[in-house]
């Protein structure tokens, strides 16, 4: 497993524990319009969790240019080098 | 009508300058004019001069915003459509509004049947830097009308006059110290389906300034700081949850570029608006006031940097009405209290609504005719309960009825007890607004039951209520909790959550 396809499982988990269902893909191109329930408040909480999990703590300019599930992949994988 | 000529004026005035970025795009004033012309074509070919109400698909696109001014040039009314709706929901509004035909730009049509579409993304654009004149409307002609939850279950809709709205555009440029030119650059974040979009593109398109449109796929306060941080934006007209979202992040965000930022649509309470002032130092905070039923906003309040604010409960006074307006707080018998008093707002003046569609109850309900100051006045009740103190300025206090905001946007708790009771009969349930912990409002369902699977229920409701209207917390209790004269106790229950 890649350290994407590491993340990609990670975040699914997140996602499904966050928004309360598992009724959706979750890869690279996945957007908020994608996933029922992804919306500007569950948004905040997702990226709540995701600072928990990997210990870490996005700028905002990383959170602006969020807007496929790969760039909050990536933006992980920055803060983690 | 005079704010049609100016804006038909500025158009044309100026055509090399920016009128709109969309998507990463630009367009001038002159493409806009070449759009607006090609759909006065179509209207004029296609739409019999007795329909009045035409439906609008409110895609994000040069085309959608063409087509509110080609339709208004031609003096009709949009309905706006949001195609994220449940259809069964948009098509009880065009009901309503007995439209049978639609403006859409997307790719295939939002309507398959029932309607006559006319696409304007497909139409044969001649580049003309000239507009023909708007068509001569009558002051109680319809410019738009937004639909807003309605506690039986159905709608509102609510019609504003071009008279109404030629008075909100003189009004903003007399009142609160507002100005904009040709060089700004001004947020547009709302949906067409909600007022606050009407003053995001048309206040900056009657001065020849730039409109720059959040889109729509995105979660929206991150899309606002990069439009405001890569445009420098010099005009933001915002809810207030935006900037409870975007507080976390305040310490990053400096931009100089700002000179208004205009709040509406909810509470603004003073220590976070002082707060983000700090973010946006050379900005004038105004906080606005108005219900969708007075067109927009109807008075306005002068933040002051420095913290020095009226406020009650920590909420930014909603200061004075324009000066086109007459505001008065009432006590249940329709009397005037005093200053310092609270009671019921009502408001009438030139941006004062005709009426809610195919309502007359509703209407009954809402309108009074009062004398004021020597004169017969037909004011409207807002359901906002305020005072007034002893400048002249309004506090407000809170809601009369069991009206809620999410997000800026109007929602009756009953419209959604109507249909959450359709799905679960003969049992006992309460929809309730909730603080969510950060300052915003979310939505509680209450449900005298054991716990029971509510998956069938909250799909239902997606099919028939808009997205901000579908609780996000659950609760199964025995019993609501009552006061003792047996209403449900809302504050009781709000802590069982």
């Amino acid at each position: 497993m890649t350290n994407d396809e590491k993340i990609l499982t990670e975040l699914k988990e997140i996602f499904i524990e966050t928004l309360g269902h598992d009724n959706f893909e979750l890869d690279g191109n996945t957007t908020a319009n994608d996933v029922d329930g992804w919306d500007s408040v569950t948004h905040m909480m997702l990226i709540n969790e995701v600072e928990k999990k990997y210990d870490m703590k996005f700028s905002l300019m990383d959170l602006m240019s969020l807007e496929r599930v790969a760039d909050l992949v990536k933006a992980i994988e920055n803060r983690q080098a | 009508m005079k704010f049609l000529e100016t804006l038909q004026n500025s158009i044309e005035v100026h055509s090399d300058r920016n009128a709109f970025f969309i998507n990463g795009n630009h367009y001038t004033y002159r493409e806009l004019g070449t759009a607006i012309t090609a759909i006065r074509v179509a209207i004029q070919k296609e739409i019999p001069l007795s329909e009045k109400y035409v439906g609008l698909i409110t895609n994000d696109d040069l085309e959608t915003y063409a087509a509110i001014i080609a339709l208004w040039f031609e003096g009709k009314a949009y309905v706006a459509i949001n195609p994220i709706y449940p259809k069964s929901r948009n098509e009880e509004i065009l009901a309503q509004t007995n439209s049978m035909f639609v403006m859409d730009s997307s790719p295939s049509p939002y309507f398959e049947k029932g309607f006559k579409v006319i696409t304007t993304h497909t139409l044969d654009m001649v580049d003309n830097n000239d507009l023909s004149a708007p068509k001569k409307v009558e002051p109680n002609d319809i410019a738009y009308v937004i639909f807003t939850s309605g506690s039986t279950g159905i709608p509102k809709g609510a019609p504003v006059s071009f008279k109404n709205l030629n008075g909100f555009a003189n009004a903003i440029d007399n009142n609160l110290s507002f100005s904009l030119s040709e060089t700004d650059r001004c947020l547009q974040m709302f949906e067409l389906t909600f007022d606050m979009s009407v003053v995001s593109y048309l206040a900056p398109l009657l001065k020849g300034a730039c409109v720059y449109t959040v889109p729509k796929d995105s979660i929206k306060y991150f899309q606002i700081i990069k439009l405001l941080s890569e445009h420098q934006l010099t005009l933001l007209i915002m809810v207030p949850s935006i900037i409870h979202f975007l507080r976390p992040y305040f310490k990053e965000i400096r931009s100089e570029s700002v000179r208004y930022s205009c709040f509406a649509g909810g509470k603004l309470y003073s220590d976070i608006g002082k707060e983000w002032n700090a973010c946006i130092p050379n900005a004038q905070i105004i906080n606005y006031y108005g219900p969708t039923e007075t067109t927009i906003y109807c008075g306005g309040y002068l933040f002051d940097k420095e913290g020095n604010n009226k406020e009650e409960n920590g909420v930014v006074s909603i200061g004075k009405p324009f000066d086109n307006t007459t505001y008065l707080v009432i006590d249940e018998n329709n009397n005037e209290v005093e200053d310092g008093q609270t009671g019921e707002l009502c408001i009438a003046g030139e941006q004062l609504f005709p009426g809610y569609i195919q309502n007359e109850e509703r209407n009954k309900l809402v309108f009074f005719e009062k004398q004021h100051n020597g004169k017969s006045l037909r004011f409207y009740k807002s359901g906002d309960m305020c005072y007034r103190d002893q400048d002249g300025d309004y506090m407000y206090v809170g809601r009369a009825d069991f009206q809620v905001k999410i997000r800026g946007f109007r929602v009756e708790l009953g419209e959604i007890e109507y249909h959450v009771k359709k799905k679960l009969p003969g049992l006992d349930i309460t929809v309730i607004d909730l603080d969510d912990g950060n300052g915003n409002t979310e939505l509680g369902l209450a449900v005298c039951s054991k716990e029971i699977d509510l998956k069938p229920t909250l799909s239902y409701l997606k099919e028939n209520l808009p997205p901000y209207m579908i609780p996000t917390r659950f609760l199964f209790v025995d019993k609501l909790p009552h006061s003792v004269n047996d209403k449900i106790d809302m504050k009781k229950l709000r802590t069982l959550f």
